[in-house]
């Protein structure tokens, strides 16, 4: 019992011990997920594939370069910010943390993140070169609050083949609509010839893909989804149009029905159906999948934009940034976090292979870059990306009531008034909430 | 009543529900195994790939690499086994105080631990955040241990079980001149082992599987428990190309679990058969 306990204590004393080197020490807080057994010693960046594996490389780089600083990595479960809100409710908040550009509001309004114009000066790094979808990402009033690292969204992923036996491709390649009427034309074309849906859904626990698709279309037709910060207004006749159509699709079976996203990612990868409308994240899954011999997507890959439907080419995206939570910094930690910005910005050829789009016009427009696959194809998505208004706090839980009303309008669980107004009387209670 | 049960009584179609009653509760578990037995990429879009082979151990090679998993595994141990302690300690002390001593407003203190069984954790999270940053207590064994040591249900629960042994035996042992000390540590705490095996498979399993409190008090990957380190290993979307390592990473956490049951199994039933009987 004895021996238990001093081993109990001398395990406690192990655990409080402090460092003892002369490093500038900087605390990072990632998600993106934990992979130190593939990737934990390795500065290939080049040889590093996804976004765990090439985040990894890239810090361990970074500190390999930089032998006077030292970048502490913390792993969080995605997001993280329950985890962040804690530390900063505690005053020990870390000093680099990855952020949605949605999020970046819920902390920049109560004074939680610093500007990093300072930074961006000092790393030498121009805000001209940040992309028209990552500069409002990033700014709020004349500051910008975070390092744009690269914009993602909705894509429509294709199987090829499928649509070549429908009959839907052109040059090689997939042929698709410039309006709702169009595709459901074509939808129709696709199901009659392959005898498969034309559009994979995951319509069940995936409310960011359905209200990804509303909020879409919506812009598109110029809609101000917030006229104010305290209020969403979906339930107009442009919404209603909107969800009438992804209704209509369910209610002619020319989707998916009852699959969630896992299911939706499967049904893509074994052929069963023509599109996948989902994030730029899965380009490099589905491009291995399209590299494998004998796979149903083998050479029958191919990823586009959102279509323009309705209006303008517009289309509702997010981005990654890196963001610095006020707390006390000495010089050294502020010089260390610029050169953190200023290598990040540097490789960020290296995270557009994941499959997000680059938040920088110069990587954009790097020859690197355009022949990555599909790249060419899903460049104009930093053009016409467009987030919600800064103003607008909680868009991650905005996000979650209003796709689950969407969804149920979606798949006839509520009619689409209903569903509308059901989103806006939530959203507004939990807008109204707030200080 | 568990004892009254006699082997050898179940009829076939008895055998035949428990069979299957068993099959529907391992089917999960052996599915887990399986996957975590795949090649990664195999698993992408065909999960039933996991019911034929080839099968591989790279998946849990990959968790003895270069993974802090060994490291998360230690603290929900060390987590775990401390609160699992304390609490049968504390617990145990105050259930003797609430049950055999009389002492100023005693009842008065017994009603407000009760009433610390009516107040969800999440309530009082804020505060207990606060607290533990004021000390500087998060990232520490101590800011994960303490807080699962404020158990009323556990003081409940050993001043019921107290109360229960004939106060007879006390009154024995002073005639004999033993102290209230050694009255507690000789003869009151073996005559309450069942209840304490009870108490402590329940706080063990509550603190092995606890994530709310590490998720905001451990904000660095080494100070992590199994729990909070295992969702954040999660490397991608809907864990389309990593499943097979993250279902590694479950049966190795599940491993010490199924230890502990295989070893203590008699106790454990005996003490749960004890405590539903009570």
């Amino acid at each position: 019992m004895k021996r238990i306990a001093v081993a109990l204590l001398l395990l406690l004393a192990l655990g409080s011990c402090a460092r003892g080197d002369h490093k500038t020490h900087i605390y990072l807080q990632r998600f993106f997920g934990e992979c130190g057994a593939e990737y934990g010693g390795s500065t290939d960046v080049d040889h590093a594939e996804g976004e765990c594996g090439i985040i990894t490389t890239l810090i361990n780089r970074f500190n390999a370069e930089n032998p006077d600083v030292h970048i502490d990595v913390n792993v969080v479960a995605w997001p993280g910010y329950p985890q962040l809100t804690a530390q900063m409710a505690a005053r020990d908040p870390p000093d680099l943390v990855t952020m949605h550009e949605g999020v970046i509001s819920d902390y920049a309004l109560k004074g939680l993140l610093e500007p990093v114009d300072w930074y961006l000066a000092k790393a030498g790094i121009s805000t001209a070169d940040f992309t028209d979808a990552s500069r409002t990402g990033v700014t709020i009033g004349a500051h910008e609050y975070g390092l744009p690292w690269d914009t993602h969204g909705g894509l429509f992923h294709v199987n090829t083949a499928l649509f070549a036996k429908a009959g839907l491709m052109r040059s090689g390649k997939p042929v698709l609509p410039n309006s709702a009427a169009e595709l459901i034309a074509q939808a129709k074309q696709f199901e009659e010839r392959t005898g498969k849906p034309y559009l994979i859904q995951s319509l069940v626990g995936d409310p960011a893909g359905a209200a990804r698709n509303l909020y879409t279309y919506m812009m598109a037709q110029n809609a101000v989804l917030f006229p104010d910060p305290k209020h969403i207004r979906l339930n107009t006749p442009v919404g209603v149009q909107v969800a009438t159509f992804f209704r209509d699709i369910n209610v002619l079976h020319l989707g998916t029905r009852n699959m969630d996203t896992p299911g939706a990612i499967a049904a893509f990868v074994n052929g069963e159906g023509g599109i996948y409308p989902t994030g730029t994240w899965m380009i490099g899954s589905f491009q291995q999948e399209a590299e494998t011999r004998g796979r149903p997507l083998y050479k029958s890959y191919a990823v586009f934009p959102y279509p323009r439907l309705w209006g303008n080419r517009v289309e509702y995206v997010s981005g990654h940034t890196w963001v610095v939570p006020t707390r006390k910094r000495t010089p050294q930690q502020r010089e260390a976090i610029a050169r953190f910005f200023k290598f990040m910005a540097a490789h960020n050829y290296d995270w557009a292979r994941t499959g997000h789009i680059p938040a920088f016009k110069s990587v954009l427009a790097d020859p690197r870059f355009m022949k990555l696959p599909h790249r060419a194809d899903i460049a104009p998505l930093a053009a016409m990306g467009r987030q919600l208004p800064p103003y607008v706090q909680r868009q991650s839980a905005i996000e979650g009531l209003v796709g689950e009303e969407a969804a149920a309008a979606f798949t006839g669980q509520k009619s689409v008034p209903q569903a509308l107004s059901d989103a806006e009387r939530r959203v507004d209670a939990l807008l109204g909430h707030l200080n | 009543m568990a004892a009254s049960v006699q082997r050898g009584r179940l009829t076939p179609l008895g055998w035949a529900a428990l069979s299957l009653g068993a099959l529907i509760m391992v089917a999960p578990l052996l599915w887990t195994l399986l996957l975590s037995l795949k090649d990664n990429a195999e698993l992408v879009g065909h999960s039933d790939a996991a019911l034929h082979g080839p099968y591989t151990l790279q998946n849990y090679a990959a968790i003895f690499g270069n993974s802090l998993t060994t490291r998360w595994l230690l603290n929900s141990a060390i987590v775990a086994l401390g609160q699992t302690a304390g609490v049968l300690i504390l617990a145990s002390l105050a259930g003797y105080a609430f049950a055999r001593l009389d002492f100023p407003l005693r009842k008065t203190l017994f009603v407000i631990v009760l009433l610390g069984l009516a107040v969800p954790s999440q309530a009082v999270i804020l505060p207990q955040h606060e607290l533990f940053a004021w000390l500087h207590l998060h990232n520490s064994y101590p800011g994960l241990i303490l807080p699962g040591l404020v158990a009323p249900f556990g003081v409940f629960f050993m001043t019921t079980y107290m109360r229960g042994i004939p106060r007879d035996l006390d009154e024995a042992a002073m005639l004999d001149g033993a102290s209230r000390w050694t009255i507690f540590w000789k003869i009151i705490v073996p005559l309450t082992a069942p209840a304490q095996s009870t108490l402590a498979v329940f706080t063990f399993l509550g603190a092995w599987n606890d994530y709310w409190w590490p998720l905001i008090s451990a904000t660095r990957s080494d100070m992590y428990t199994l729990t909070v380190g295992l969702a954040a290993a999660q490397m991608n979307y809907a864990q389309t190309s990593g499943l097979g390592y993250l279902m590694a990473q479950a049966i190795f956490a599940s491993i010490p679990i199924f230890i502990v049951y295989i070893v203590f199994q008699k106790q454990i039933v005996r003490a749960m058969a004890g405590a539903a009987l009570r």
